[in-house]
């Protein structure tokens, strides 16, 4: 008995396949691995079930007597049974399989292509949360354990400890107070005098103040070319100057939406200190740094015509401002030469201004044109002027001057010197002692540090003073301090970052920049740290040798921080186009995988059905290859790029037409061409509005259409109207899925579930708006979280319809009969339960789009019958004609441009992702936008896309008919997944031809994020699609 | 004129069809007229009005028409089809009345495939609609008539059959082609005058109208020759 047992358990553990099953190898053939997941997921999981059942059973069996084993083999028949089951659909299955494993393996490709690309040309970088504080300098070696000892036998202030460190913060601060006047855009050869270029231009010389003022021998004063790193957009550019940092066009840990700078920079820095900071001009700088400001007078700045609010409104308040006490830092985004005349007046000894510091930069340079956002010399180079009110005691060694003079047009000597923007935010913290931000990895730049008076006379550290030094050497002295400091702080940063950061440094760089750091260090301990902190006198000689130490020193320092930078613009700004040429390369070879699986299907055909008619080329396909080769040929340019939706209009009212001239030549369909033709024309005139940018600017509204016409549009009916529309539209939708699910005799109870259900989200979206408008005095009646309960609810039951959905697939019955219906009515119930969510989200638009879309897609699928009839309908032609698919994904495209998108990322509907909800959460925020996003462009047509099948005439035998169906799916399906996979290659091709255009960062890369995203995402929703049809 | 080549061109699927087809050489001088006709127009509105396309784009294209028009529809209305059923003036008459109904068409070809529409380009719309009209419908309409037959055979199915429908399906085909290709520079940020709707287009038209009547010609001589040829065999 025990033993019989025992065999039965070895069978039932034999996993999946008993003994006699084993004599049909042919239907256990694998093609490959990818029919493992299609079989697990159908069949594993209930069968585990039985036979973990069947184990434990079992050992009751081995406990007791015979008497179970009839339970047990009971069971083991029942699991046979099932198993039976299975088996009789795995052949079918297997074959389904056939057809989709290999939209995985696309799907697999284009994501490791584009991560590779996405390396090589988007440069990310994470963001470090993490703050420097005042302490945070103990843990540095440059102010040795002795520190206090000096402290308190120096003499010249004479606080205890902790005071001073209050006051040094990490340095000693040079200035008192700061005035800094960003003026954006300003190219060096506005500032910079016209002697200094060979080509003079009419804006040059116009700020001669500034210039006057450079050239004065008596004024401490100085022009620099400001060199910024790319991307010069002002955003990048304003936190690249608060933080020190190189932020790429994409930092990881960015907040979603809101632009406010999350890691350590400057501004934070100056709060946390205590320093009273007023901002007034651009309200850029509030949505940088939400409450950072003491005061501000923030002044909007998006309206490019207006070109005096914003100035106006800061010489209002800048100019009483300078004579008032309360603010240490004066951020002042506009133009004002009067503020130096204000300065100078009271720069007196004891004067308000006696120990200000002025500066007057760019954010980035700007091409004739205006434009800015790439790395051209002219983009790049900004001006920075910079003036102390105080005079500085002395001036810089000529080794550490780099300055380059000329004689200005009053014949005077000015001198110019050159400032990377990487450094100015360690400057400015340096001067005004307070820590450098975390993130910094610039260095002091000696010439701007040194035009602050206070770094002339700073209390030594040291009591060991040499008698016979000059300032100079005093001033070295303090600026080598500053520099460990400044190198400690960056070689912190790049440990912390490669040790937090998925995509850290390479391990060599990083033990090449340990080297020079502990050379510097060494350098450091040596010999200076004796000159500086030895507490005896110093012998005379070395004080005489100091000066020949300290530049050495400097130099140390100053290798250890270039070096930096350079790994750092290598990491963050520089294109890899290794990386770049392996991602394309992939993307080269899931083309022509994507080829080689169409021609497979073609081919499965041909084996499957020998009775159907040979593939063959076609006058619509050529056309159809040359419509997309077109469309693929327009992402080139970037003038195409912008206006994509009319391209893609053109095109599609193109097909258009000549499905108009083959419906003339056969007679038929003649409504439905013509239809085609007046839906694309009537979309244009209704949806234009949110065609581009301009729509918002008063441009549209001097063309809005009951204006021209001369109709008066404050009329009730006018207001009452796009109230209404669209309610109408919902109804008219309601009927159609009513309608169109009447006649179908399948999946009867889901059906009502899912028309109630959508019925249902529909009267709720009627409800929402309805509460929204102004018409109704409804608003009243749900306030606060009242008005959000309804967008969840929508959302709760599309989310609801398709768990449903899913639940359905996984345990239908396979009881019925036509397949074509189940297609329709599955692809009627994904759409429905996807509809209510996108159509909420995009507002009152959204029934209009989608009825929109009902006849554009109906009209396609109905035209494509015009081409199959030229064929013998008899024979059934198998393979689908691409020109109704490329038909199809224009329209997608079409639609998404004239939703009121475009491939921006202010062209991101933001409003969106709120609806329903008030308080932001990542995820849910990204879910929700990505759905009005890609909503009518991705997942509605992937998901309609079996339409295309359905709707064809009949062709074949019945007991044929699945299979023609499931092959036609997945052709269309491929298709439609290639047409979107080479539009992206071409836009690899173009942004990386391209990548030193000047329109890069503006217009070429979030073209390439959008056409990425929105390939992942087709492969994701054809993956989807395919498995939910045709498995 | 030659009744040989008239009856080799006439068209097999409608037989109550009885053109004075032309010969070879009409071909050619009603091809040489019409484009000389356009030079002129050309001239005219360059040195005599002192306007051009560029600057003054409707008024350019209306005094090409008023110029252009009168030629091609007493031109093409001599080759009439049926002349014994249908006098000279009812043919002009077809002529003038399909002037308006193909720029109706062309019209809203054109804002489906997205002109811009508003106040300020109506009378361009127009102009160049009617123009585009008397280069693609006015001839078939002055030759044809009603006839939907001829007319699906020349616009829909593309099968010109003989001289006569050679000298109407390729000038009007090019015409489109000329236009369709002439919107394409349109969206480019090179910021010049012409890149205006409607200047590229019509000079678009104007270009593909002149090219085609070459090819027209060029197949005229060719098939025409040939199928003579044969017939006579």
């Amino acid at each position: 008995m025990q033993a019989l047992a025992l065999s039965l358990m070895a069978r039932l553990k034999d996993p999946w396949r008993p003994p006699e099953m084993r004599n049909h190898p042919d239907v256990f053939i694998w093609d490959d691995g990818h029919n493992d997941m299609c079989m697990k997921s159908k069949a594993e999981a209930p069968l585990d079930g039985v036979l973990l059942n069947g184990e434990r059973n079992s050992k009751r069996v081995v406990e007791r007597d015979e008497a179970s084993i009839k339970l047990l083999s009971g069971i083991f028949e029942f699991a046979l049974h099932v198993k039976n089951r299975f088996l009789g659909m795995e052949e079918s299955l297997n074959k389904k399989c056939r057809l989709i494993w290999p939209f995985f393996l696309i799907l697999f490709l284009h994501c490791v292509a584009i991560l590779f690309f996405t390396r090589g040309f988007l440069l990310t970088r994470t963001e470090l949360s993490s703050f420097r504080d005042c302490s945070d300098l103990s843990q540095s070696p440059c102010f040795p354990s002795s520190f206090e000892d000096l402290n308190t036998s120096s003499s010249s202030p004479p606080n205890v400890n902790g005071t001073i460190r209050d006051q040094h913060c990490w340095t000693a601060p040079a200035i008192d107070r700061l005035v800094i006047i960003v003026l954006d855009a300003l190219r060096f050869d506005f500032v910079a005098p016209g002697t200094f270029f060979d080509e003079t231009k009419p804006w040059m010389n116009k700020l001669q103040v500034l210039q006057k003022l450079a050239s004065d021998k008596e004024s401490s004063a100085r022009i620099f070319k400001f060199v910024a790193d790319p991307p010069t957009t002002s955003l990048q550019r304003l936190k690249g100057l608060t933080t020190g940092g190189l932020p790429t066009f994409i930092d990881v840990g960015n907040s979603f939406g809101a632009p406010a700078i999350v890691e350590d920079n400057l501004i934070h820095q100056l709060v946390r200190n205590g320093k009273r900071v007023l901002m007034m001009g651009d309200d850029t700088w509030l949505q940088l740094f939400p409450d950072h400001f003491g005061k501000s007078y923030p002044f909007p700045s998006f309206n490019v015509k207006d070109l005096h609010t914003v100035d106006n409104g800061c010489i209002d308040n800048l100019l009483p401002s300078l004579y008032k006490e309360d603010w240490d830092v004066l951020i002042a985004h506009f133009l004002g030469v009067k503020v130096i005349e204000v300065l100078k007046n009271q720069s007196g000894p004891g004067g308000l201004h006696e120990n200000t510091f002025l500066l007057v930069m760019g954010d980035h340079g700007q091409t004739i044109n205006g434009d800015h956002g790439g790395g051209t010399a002219e983009e790049v180079e900004t001006s920075i002027f910079a003036m102390s009110l105080k005079k500085p005691s002395a001036s810089l060694p000529s080794e550490l001057d780099t300055s380059f003079c000329k004689l200005d047009l009053d014949r005077k000597k000015i001198c110019v010197s050159s400032i990377q923007q990487l450094d100015f935010a360690v400057t400015m913290s340096a001067l005004l002692g307070i820590p450098f931000p975390f993130g910094s990895i610039g260095r002091v730049n000696p010439e701007l540090y040194a035009l602050g008076a206070g770094t002339w006379n700073q209390p030594s550290t040291s009591s060991a003073k040499c008698k016979n030094w000059s300032k100079l050497e005093e001033w070295m002295q303090n600026y080598i301090n500053v520099l460990c400091i400044n190198s400690w702080q960056v070689k912190r940063y790049i440990d912390v970052y490669s040790a937090s950061s998925v995509i850290g440094f390479s391990s060599e760089d990083l033990l090449h920049l340990t080297d020079l750091y502990a050379q510097a260090q060494d350098n450091w301990l040596q010999s200076v740290k004796n000159l500086l902190l030895s507490p005896n006198e110093i012998p005379k000689e070395s004080c005489d040798n100091s000066l020949p130490i300290f530049q050495a020193q400097i130099k140390a320092y100053f290798d250890f921080l270039a070096s930096v930078a350079e790994l750092a613009r290598s990491k963050w700004t520089e294109f890899d186009l290794k990386m770049m040429g392996v991602g394309f390369g992939i993307m080269l070879i899931s083309l022509f995988i994507h080829l080689v699986a169409i021609r497979r299907i073609n081919k499965l055909c041909q084996i499957s059905y020998p009775s159907l008619g040979d593939y063959e080329i076609s006058l619509g396909f050529i056309f159809a290859l040359f419509v997309v080769a077109i469309r693929a040929c327009s992402v080139l340019s970037n003038s195409y790029i912008l206006e994509e939706g009319i391209v893609a209009n053109f095109l599609l009212a193109t097909t258009a037409i000549l499905n108009l001239r083959h419906s003339i030549m056969k007679r038929k369909m003649l409504i439905e061409a013509v239809a085609f033709l007046l839906l694309i024309s009537v979309l244009r005139f209704t949806i234009e509005p949110g065609l581009s940018k301009q729509a918002v600017s008063s441009v549209f509204v001097n063309l809005n259409p009951l204006r021209v016409l001369g109709i008066d549009d404050s009329h009730p009916v006018w207001i009452y109207i796009p109230e209404i529309v669209p309610v109408i539209a919902l109804i008219l939708l309601a009927y159609l899925l009513y309608k169109s699910t009447g006649g179908n005799s399948c999946w009867r109870v889901f059906k009502y579930f899912f028309i109630t259900g959508t019925i249902l989200s529909y009267i709720l979206i009627t409800v929402h708006w309805a509460l929204e408008s102004n018409m109704l005095a409804l608003p009243l009646l749900l306030e606060g979280n009242g008005k959000n309960f309804i967008p969840r609810m929508i959302y709760a039951i599309g989310f609801g319809l398709l768990a449903l959905l899913a639940f359905t697939q996984l345990f239908k019955q396979e009881k019925t009969l036509d397949y074509k219906e189940i297609v329709v009515i599955k692809t009627v119930a994904m759409l429905s339960a996807w509809s209510s969510t996108v159509i909420i989200l995009l507002g009152r638009q959204g029934p209009l789009i989608a009825l929109a879309s009902i006849i554009g897609g109906w009209c396609i699928t109905m035209l494509q019958n015009l081409e199959l009839e030229a064929k013998d309908v008899t024979d059934g032609v198998l393979t689908t004609h691409p020109l109704p698919v490329t038909q199809w994904s224009l329209l997608a495209v079409y639609l998404f441009f004239y939703t009121g998108h475009w491939c921006a990322f202010d062209g991101l509907r933001y409003g969106a992702a709120f609806i329903g909800f008030d308080e932001f959460n990542l995820i849910r925020q990204a879910i929700l936008l990505t759905i009005d996003t890609f909503g009518v462009s991705h997942i509605l047509p992937i998901f309609g896309l079996p339409f295309l099948v359905t709707l064809q005439h009949p062709y074949g035998q019945t007991n044929q008919r699945k299979g023609i169906l499931s092959m036609k799916l997945s052709q269309v399906f491929s298709m439609y997944g290639l047409i979107t996979a080479l539009i992206a290659t071409f836009t690899i091709i173009c942004v990386t031809i391209q990548r030193r255009h000047l329109m890069v960062w503006g217009l070429f890369a979030p073209k390439f994020v959008f056409d990425v995203v929105g390939l992942i995402l087709t492969d994701l929703l054809i993956c989807f699609a395919s498995v939910y049809y045709i498995c | 004129m030659e009744n040989s080549t008239s009856k080799a061109s006439r068209s097999q699927n409608d037989p109550v069809s009885v053109s004075s087809s032309p010969s070879v050489l009409e071909a050619f001088w009603l091809h040489l007229i019409c484009g000389l006709g356009l030079a002129v127009a050309f001239w005219v509105a360059n040195n005599v009005y002192a306007v051009n396309l560029i600057s003054n784009p409707a008024q350019t294209l209306r005094l090409i028409l008023v110029i252009e028009s009168p030629i091609v529809i007493f031109l093409y209305s001599l080759f009439r089809q049926n002349p014994k059923q249908c006098s000279y003036l009812k043919a002009v008459g077809r002529g003038v009345l399909g002037l308006p109904a193909g720029a109706v068409l062309n019209a809203f070809g054109a804002i489906v495939l997205g002109t811009p529409v508003g106040i300020q380009y109506l009378t361009k719309t127009i102009s160049w609609s009617l123009l585009m009209s008397l280069f693609t419908f006015v001839p078939a309409a002055c030759v044809f008539g009603s006839s939907w037959t001829n007319w699906q055979r020349l616009f829909a199915h593309t099968k010109p059959n003989g001289i006569l429908d050679y000298m109407i399906c390729f000038p009007a085909h090019g015409a489109f082609l000329g236009a369709w290709l002439g919107a394409w520079p349109m969206p480019l940020d090179w910021e010049r005058p012409w890149q205006e709707w409607p200047i590229c287009v019509s000079y678009g038209a104007v270009a593909g109208y002149l090219v085609a009547m070459v090819a027209s010609l060029g197949f005229i001589i060719l098939c025409g020759g040939g199928r003579q040829h044969v017939k006579g065999d």
